[in-house]
């Protein structure tokens, strides 16, 4: 999957002084699968990243294209469609169903794709330290629980480009290797690549290219 | 699970109200509805209550009349004008024997002897208000007649008593020939006839119109020219009209036909007003659930959102609603049936029993067919409705 940025500024950022070698300014073309970092102090416009690039904001100028397309062109099936075939997210707020558990909210996703089984989802939780609190409701889980939950939801579907906007940020860095490296092996699996947005921690990963905000 | 995340918060009092709202709207709408179907189906011996109104009109007989210095005879121009009436629908002037007429009985068909001076009177067909066998030609062996029901009352409880004669059975009278006896421009002739019915509505001695017109040929004697009695057709609901034209054309209706026209104006007004209200109430429970909907899909917008995002499709998220409130507005229809099928049956019917009113039971296809379109357009207004609410939430 070709991702491009040309001369695209998203409104709210735009009488912020941005660097040279920012992507508001620079731009650029990345083709995945490549596991990318997005590397960037608060308030420079990270979750905007995920966000336009998931085609939730068109608050922007200029072009963002997806092979060669230009995403504000993509009627919402189409991006229904991509959600589910090609383009998986983790957001910061992480978008889970307090009032379903932990099972119901990852088999929502997995029923639509079938993409793992019951056994593999299984593996999953307990690889990443809540096996146990697969029927606990995810209102009543710790950030950190959710936050596991939402990575394992975002990686039930075939993915060409996985999004990430903070996903470790309320995980301890033993608990952030465990589950970036759950991550890797995954999008290895699909074939696929990441975006990859933090505060600073590389969380000891190596990436293929950095980008800048 | 659809279900359950796009139903959170649905149980609650807004629920139980548009719910209650449509119930109550959808049962007066089909328990109006049917009554109204009953009420039209509703037959008073064999006048029909919204039936063709047909009334006969004569003029008034006045002082002025008894000396001859006022005539009861409708001209050409009356009935022109009435004809121009608005609300009168079909006019007929009543056709007289222009001859004298005389009946007795046949020996040893079981009358007493009598003889009694007569007069005949000719209606269309059309106008006839019981069903019997009104065919006469040349050919013909008797000449059928219809009695107002009233004259067999008078010879049974007044005639006979007083002349010490049997009382004669509407069975035996018409089961008996008569002698007829025509007088007329200087010809003399007997025939047979025979009663072949009685009518409620009409105080006149009726025979078919082609054998008077056939009689008037041969023994008319040229004395009638215009009608005094005229049928008149009007148009539901024109009890207003009609008295209008009594007092305009000092006209006399037999009082029963008025109060007939009077009772159908008021029911008619009465059911219209009892429809209008249901459907206003219909139509305002309609209203209520959908923005009963539309709450259910406020509560939930961050739930549609997500799923949006997850990649569910527009069209799984408005099937989901769909059918929730399909199963929702079914149970509410089929309710609907029964407490109106229930209120008819145990309330309505009997009442009417008690009253001794007796209604043909009108079938229930009609009411059934209404309450499936009530659904229909639930469905499809609310379907319209959230395709349209998620599609703006899939976009923002």
């Amino acid at each position: 999957m070709l991702l491009e940025f040309k001369n695209v500024m998203p409104f709210p950022l735009k009488d912020y002084q941005h660097d040279e070698t920012s992507v508001w300014k620079a731009g650029f073309s990345l083709e995945f699968p490549k596991k990318v970092l997005l590397n960037a102090s608060s308030g420079k416009g990270k979750s905007t990243f995920v966000s336009t690039v998931y085609g939730l904001r068109k608050d922007y100028t200029g072009t963002v294209l997806l092979d060669g397309k230009p995403i504000d062109t993509l009627s919402i099936h189409e991006w229904i469609e991509l959600r589910r075939t090609k383009l998986s997210a983790i957001f910061q707020d992480l978008q889970l169903f307090p009032e379903l558990n932990v099972w119901e909210n990852l088999l929502l996703k997995n029923q639509l794709t079938a993409h793992k089984t019951e056994s593999e989802i299984e593996a999953m939780l307990v690889t990443l330290g809540i096996g146990d609190k697969k029927f606990q409701q995810c209102a009543t889980l710790s950030l950190g629980q959710q936050q596991r939950v939402a990575i394992i939801r975002a990686l039930l579907q075939p993915f060409e480009l996985l999004l990430m906007d903070e996903p470790f940020s309320h995980l301890d860095e033993g608990n952030a290797t465990i589950a970036l490296e759950l991550i890797r092996s995954e999008t290895d699996l699909n074939g696929g690549g990441f975006v990859l947005t933090t505060l600073g921690s590389h969380h000891g990963f190596n990436y293929d290219h950095e980008l800048k905000l | 699970m659809l279900k359950k995340i796009l139903f959170k918060d649905s149980r609650n009092l807004q629920f139980i109200f548009a719910t209650a709202g449509a119930l109550i709207g959808l049962t007066a709408l089909l328990l109006s509805l049917q009554l109204i179907m009953d009420v039209q189906s509703f037959h008073s011996n064999e006048e029909e209550l919204f039936g063709p109104n047909s009334v006969v009109i004569q003029k008034k007989v006045t002082k002025l009349t008894s000396i001859g210095m006022n005539s009861t005879e409708f001209s050409p121009e009356d009935i022109k004008s009435l004809e121009d009436k608005e609300f009168i629908t079909d006019v007929a002037p009543f056709e007289s024997a222009d001859f004298k007429v005389g009946i007795s009985e046949v020996e040893g068909d079981g009358l007493p002897h009598f003889y009694a001076d007569m007069f005949f009177q000719a209606i269309p067909n059309r106008f006839m208000d019981i069903n019997v066998d009104w065919d006469w030609n040349e050919e013909s062996e008797f000449i059928p007649i219809v009695l107002p029901r009233d004259f067999i009352m008078i010879i049974n409880y007044g005639f006979a008593q007083s002349q010490g004669m049997n009382q004669i059975s509407e069975e035996l009278l018409m089961a008996a020939r008569l002698t007829i006896y025509i007088d007329g421009n200087g010809k003399k002739t007997e025939m047979i006839g025979r009663v072949v019915g009685f009518s409620h509505k009409i105080s006149s001695i009726l025979v078919p119109e082609p054998f008077l017109k056939h009689a008037n040929g041969i023994y008319g004697n040229g004395k009638i020219k215009n009608p005094s009695r005229i049928f008149i057709t009007t148009k539901d609901n024109s009890y207003g009209e009609l008295d209008e034209l009594m007092n305009e054309m000092n006209l006399d209706i037999n009082k029963s036909a008025i109060d007939v026209a009077k009772i159908k104006t008021i029911i008619a007004v009465v059911i219209g007003i009892f429809g209008i209200a249901s459907v206003l109430i219909m139509l305002l429970s309609l209203l209520g659930f959908v923005q009963y909907s539309q709450l259910v899909l406020s509560k939930a917008s961050y739930e549609i959102k997500t799923l949006l995002r997850l990649g569910y499709s527009i069209q799984s998220i408005v099937n989901t609603f769909i059918k929730q409130l399909s199963i929702t507005f079914g149970i509410i229809t089929i309710s609907a049936i029964t407490i109106m099928f229930f209120v008819k049956i145990v309330a309505v019917n009997t009442w009417l029993e008690e009253n001794g009113i007796n209604i043909e039971g009108s079938s229930l296809t009609t009411t059934l067919i209404v309450a499936i379109l009530c659904f229909g357009l639930f469905i499809v207004s609310n379907y319209l409705n959230i395709k349209k609410t998620v599609n703006k939430l899939g976009d923002a």
